[in-house]
């Protein structure tokens, strides 16, 4: 198989990561609800978790660093704790279902910054022209559908100028690029642990620098005497046992990202992209979306064939041996912005163990489909 | 033994102060807070010795962690805290 939907979750991990995920299911515990060896291990390991993100992702305390069980998860704890029913939001017109059924769920009062794929300075105008009066920005970093990276820096730069919270989602962003909570100034970012960062399924952070609400009550090893939540991070929004073995993976993926280091994963995902692009832009009736510069692309690439709809292209590939994903990507916002929302588009996304000989095959697939052969 | 414990509000914060001493060269070690001392209902604390406390302290300081409370052990197994 040659999985190239890494943009859903990176399948190929470094071998590390199963191997903790592994060991602590057999000698890990949970961290905080006892004093034995077990329980500090998974203290330990869930620290050294928290610290290797802080890190890597600029935020000052360890504590501000916290576990989710996906991106999903963090950006309703984010959204929840920031916006109330009529709020006024502005989000880009990039954005996944993550963020756009809570503030649906919640009544807010949505603006959508929207502009043309792959042209930050229109999306720019957008924002621009609708900030005022908002109560919190959400912005994606990188569109999961496109790989374009959107101008996040200058409307972080704009929210701060303007005392406005920003909620960055870093779903196709953490690992490749570079992602500091000090330097946008935002309230919070989240991210999944099981796709850039190479966790196992299950995990995810939330970067924490604003007033939190919890979106769940229960234990936390902690202030138990009292019935409310305990005001302090990370307890504070962790009710109930730790996913600890995917938190145990997701500390091995860290450690990875950190020693291979986000601007080579960066060049390599963009070289297979290109490579990809270049490949399918020579196939007769196949339609390809990238950007002319190519620093606005991270390494997602989505794509159609005339005349075939993109889940039977889907469905072909993978009976031809290769993973994509087809169809809207939970993204319709995304896909209504770039024109795509009828057709949907079929999307190959990359990882940092892609090869060369696994894109040229893929290429080579999507041809022979083409030839109907 | 004469030992401190330096109680934290949390086990993440616990897990700091034993991270900054220890980078200090202070032996320091992080249990649950016995339940006598524990007002809030399960926390944690970091043990130091009676003649680290001192360096301890100094060290905290320098960090921005504030210990919430601080208990000295006396020698019959009782607690009693110590103000700063």
């Amino acid at each position: 198989m040659i999985y190239l939907d890494n943009a859903a979750t990176t399948l190929q991990k470094p071998p590390a990561v199963p191997r903790a995920a592994s060991y602590a299911m057999c000698h890990m515990a949970t961290p905080g609800r006892g004093g034995h060896a077990p329980a500090m291990l998974a203290a330990d390991t869930a620290f050294a978790c928290r610290q290797a993100a802080a890190e890597l992702f600029q935020v000052e305390g360890p504590e501000q660093v916290v576990f989710t069980f996906n991106a999903t998860h963090a950006l309703n704890i984010a959204i929840k704790s920031l916006v109330k029913p009529g709020d006024t939001v502005l989000i880009s017109g990039y954005e996944h279902n993550a963020v756009t059924r809570p503030l649906h769920a919640l009544g807010a009062d949505i603006r959508v910054a929207s502009g043309p794929l792959f042209e930050p300075g229109k999306l720019m105008e957008s924002f621009r022209s609708q900030l005022k009066g908002v109560s919190c920005v959400i912005c994606n970093h990188v569109s999961n559908v496109f790989g374009y990276i959107l101008p996040v820096e200058r409307m972080a730069a704009l929210c701060r100028a303007g005392g406005i919270p920003l909620i960055l989602d870093a779903s196709q962003s953490a690992g490749c690029l570079p992602v500091s909570l000090a330097e946008l100034g935002a309230a919070f970012i989240a991210m999944p642990g099981h796709k850039g960062l190479y966790g196992p399924q299950g995990t995810g952070l939330l970067l924490c620098a604003a007033q939190t609400r919890p979106l769940l009550e229960g234990g936390t090893g902690s202030a138990s005497a009292c019935q409310e939540m305990p005001d302090f991070l990370p307890d504070r929004l962790e009710a109930g046992t730790h996913n600890i073995p995917g938190v145990a993976g997701l500390l091995e993926g860290l450690r990875y990202v950190k020693e291979r280091g986000t601007g080579s994963i960066l060049a390599h995902e963009r070289a297979m992209t290109c490579l990809a692009a270049r490949g399918l832009s020579e196939i007769p009736g196949v339609m390809v979306y990238t950007a002319a510069d190519r620093v606005r692309q991270a390494g997602v690439l989505s794509f159609q064939l005339d005349g075939m709809d993109c889940e039977a292209v889907g469905d072909a590939l993978g009976a031809r041996g290769v993973a994509v994903r087809a169809g809207l990507h939970c993204a319709p916002l995304a896909h209504q912005s770039a024109g795509t929302f009828e057709t949907g588009t079929i999307r190959a996304s990359f990882s940092s163990f892609s090869t060369r000989r696994e894109v040229d095959q893929f290429v080579r697939e999507v041809a022979a489909l083409r030839r109907g052969a | 033994m004469v030992y401190y414990l330096i109680v934290c509000r949390s086990l993440t914060y616990a897990q700091r102060t034993h991270a900054a001493l220890e980078r200090a060269g202070i032996t320091s070690h992080i249990l649950r807070a016995p339940k006598v001392i524990d007002q809030e209902g399960c926390s944690h604390a970091v043990k130091v010795s009676e003649r680290s406390l001192a360096d301890a302290l100094l060290t905290l300081g320098r960090v921005g962690l504030t210990p919430k409370r601080i208990y000295i052990m006396a020698s019959d197994g009782s607690y009693k805290e110590v103000l700063l």
